[in-house]
């Protein structure tokens, strides 16, 4: 029994319990009382059928879509960041965070798009904001599109730098293997099934042969400029190439390894008291916490900076443009956003729980290092999900925890869930930039390579040149200052139908203070350091840049720039954010104050009496 | 005897459980690449429609003699083009 406590299967167990109250408790109550989920209402997708965007789908299979389309590398290195502070806070905010806000945002967004006659975010912006309103949205999603690509990039590029290099053959291997798929498919007309075969088959080889041809640069600490530069060619030709000549085979074959090593750490995390080894079986290692403040003096205090490091898993503004966007216009009945958005992004939960368990089996001197060891130096080891997945698998496949093949199969997943997501990201920053900029003396930015090119370079500058511990929190920032905005918005809905609002708006009005707050202290951090800098004191200046940088003292006022370029990406952020933030509560204070004027809306809202 | 043709209970659940799994598996493989298809085929769809038939939404486009050969086939898809060309769109319909 003291081995089970010693596990993390208590935790698992806990998480589980909360998130069943969370969908079948909370979320069936908000779904009855507040939305009014009515499934004989006329959904999008019957009232615009038009078989192409708008046609009813099954509950199941648009899980499934949602699911896929939420679950990426954010559940996995966001709670990375938050064990930091001890795994306890991270546990924490992965249940609370989805409990009270994340489920609540995406279904939420999901029923707003639903009412809204299927619109995304966009036009309803323009609804409750104006013109103003949306071309500020979409200033926001501009930034934030290159702040996430700039984050992705580093990553791939230090997934691919490390691991001893056994992940950058196996990549190559399922982008051919996707282009040849696609060949087979569109061209041969081959059968499905077949052609899922035939590429499995090559992913496996290529999996077989990443230990076998590693592939590591000669080229020291410009290795992850290299890589990174790598990573942005292909990212280019994904862009504009036809989807289905790449991105979409290609996404399609790496579905498979991805999400079967989701389940693999799911089993073996549920099943950690119960798989044979030593006793405890698989302990917890690293320190519960909780810290108040970042241990290693990096990140900053656990107020704000958990609320951003931890992203999706706990809530993402990402999340409700994809709600808004393909999710709600094919939704069957409207008592299906329940399951759907708010069952996606509980599930979404789990595997953060499952990440979050994959750090905590490992020692604290492997994920962070030892201070005064000049051997393993205060870091954060990148390699720490790889090797914590391993050792929770290991005990159910009866393998060792140091085989090769399955480390490799893990580092390849952080690759591929990093690359497929960054290909749509790239590919919706040219179609952003060309929706900005179709006309005027700009046109050119318009331009489907320009546009490329730019929303590829300007990442790439970032992702060789700072931390990318600084880029994922301005990307989590962002991302969750998107998520308290879509929560405004929904408030707003909300009031205009005179539905209650508080279980929404109070969540909307942390999200926002705490990405604010957590934006500026990005800001100021960047601020002190090159303070610092004029002071006498590089060393702030350099802990917030990287590799050669880093290193030579004679990039030292490259380094002062870099930090200066990132005052400037907060300020705006923040500018841009606040802006947007401001007219929605000043929308959301009209809309109540017009809603208590008038009788209550048909659709909604508190019945007269 | 109406009873007796009807399949078991546990057998209905068992197809109900079969279904939802190739649901969620299709959902999660194939779905989005498939919506993404269709909407591929779409805009060929539109760019064709208004090369032929375009003078119909106000676009001047001279019909020419093929436009009526074709406008047989073309009459079962002329209400959900109309709906589908003149719907509005906006840069977050794009995210999938």
């Amino acid at each position: 029994m003291v081995d089970i406590l010693q596990t993390p299967f208590l935790w698992v167990i806990v998480t589980i319990g909360l998130y069943g109250i969370a969908y079948w408790g909370y979320g069936k109550w908000i779904d009855r009382n507040v939305w009014r989920a009515n499934a004989k209402q006329t959904t999008p997708a019957h009232m615009y059928m038009d078989g192409v965007e708008y046609f009813p789908v099954s509950r199941y299979v648009l899980w499934g879509y949602q699911f896929k389309s939420v679950a990426a590398l954010g559940p996995i290195l966001g709670p990375f960041i938050g064990v930091t502070f001890g795994w306890l806070p991270a546990l924490i905010w992965i249940i609370a965070g989805n409990f009270f806000i994340g489920w609540l945002q995406d279904y939420g967004s999901m029923m707003l798009s639903v009412r809204k006659e299927g619109r995304s975010f966009g036009p309803i912006t323009y609804e409750f904001t104006g013109a103003r309103g949306r071309t500020n949205l979409l200033a926001f999603v501009l930034f934030y599109l290159i702040i996430i690509s700039a984050a992705f990039i580093a990553l791939i590029a230090t997934f691919w730098n490390s691991f001893k290099g056994t992940t950058f053959v196996p990549t190559i291997g399922i982008l051919l293997a996707g282009l040849l798929c696609g060949q087979l498919l569109y061209r041969v007309k081959m059968n499905v099934f077949a052609v899922t075969a035939i590429g499995l088959g090559l992913v496996g080889v290529s999996l077989y042969l990443g230990p076998i041809l590693p592939v590591v640069l000669p080229f020291g600490g410009w290795n992850v400029a290299v890589w990174a530069g790598v990573c942005v060619l292909i990212l280019y030709l994904a862009a504009v190439l036809p989807t289905p000549t790449f991105i979409q085979p290609t996404n399609y074959l790496a579905f498979y390894p991805a999400y079967a090593a989701i389940i693999l750490i799911l089993v073996g995390a549920l099943a950690t008291p119960f798989t044979l080894g030593s006793s405890p079986p698989v302990p917890i290692q690293l320190d519960m916490g909780p810290f108040l403040t970042d241990p290693q003096g990096i990140l900053g205090p656990i107020w704000p900076i958990l609320f951003v490091a931890i992203a999706c898993g706990a809530i993402s503004g990402w999340h409700s443009l994809v709600s808004s966007s393909s999710s709600a216009k094919q939704l069957d009945v409207e008592t299906d956003a329940l399951p759907v958005g708010g069952g996606a992004m509980l599930s979404e939960g789990l595997l953060a729980l499952g990440s979050l368990i994959a750090y905590m089996v490992l020692t604290k001197a492997f994920v962070f290092g030892v201070a005064g060891d000049p051997l393993n130096q205060p870091h954060t080891n990148i390699a720490s999900w790889p090797v914590g997945a391993a050792l929770l698998v290991s005990r159910i496949l009866g393998v060792s925890a140091t085989n090769v093949l399955l480390t490799t199969f893990f580092g390849l997943v952080l690759v591929i869930y990093a690359l497929t997501v960054q290909a749509l990201v790239t590919r919706f920053f040219r179609l952003v930039a060309a929706e900005t900029w179709s006309e005027g003396r700009f046109r050119v930015f318009g331009n489907k390579h320009v546009a490329t090119v730019v929303g590829l370079g300007v990442p790439w500058m970032f992702a060789v040149s700072g931390s990318w511990w600084a880029l994922w929190l301005y990307f989590g920032g962002a991302n969750q200052l998107l998520a308290g905005l879509a929560i405004m918005l929904i408030s707003i809905h909300l009031a205009r139908v005179r539905a209650p609002t508080k279980f929404s708006l109070i969540p909307g009005i942390f999200m926002v203070g705490t990405t604010l707050a957590a934006l500026l202290w990005q800001v100021w951090t960047f601020l002190y350091s090159v303070w610092l800098y004029i002071q006498g004191d590089k060393s702030w200046v350099l802990r917030n840049v990287r590799g050669p940088i880093q290193t030579d003292a004679t990039f030292i006022l490259i380094a002062v720039v870099i930090n200066a370029v990132f005052v400037a990406v907060g300020v705006v952020l923040f500018a841009v954010g606040l802006s947007m933030a401001i007219r929605l509560f000043r929308s959301y204070r009209t809309s109540r104050a017009g809603a208590r004027a008038t009788p209550a809306a048909a659709d909604g809202g508190t019945p007269e009496k | 005897m109406a009873d007796a043709k009807e399949p078991p209970e546990s057998k209905n659940r068992g197809r109900k459980v079969k279904d939802a799994a190739k649901g969620v598996l299709y959902g999660m493989a194939a779905h989005g690449h498939v919506t993404a298809a269709l909407r591929t085929r779409m805009y060929l769809e539109h760019l064709f429609m208004f090369i032929t038939l375009g003078d119909m939404l106000g676009v001047p486009v001279i019909p020419p003699y093929y436009s009526l050969r074709i406008l047989p086939y073309a009459v079962p898809n002329i209400k959900s083009w109309k709906q589908r060309v003149f719907r509005e769109r906006d840069f977050t319909d794009q995210v999938f």
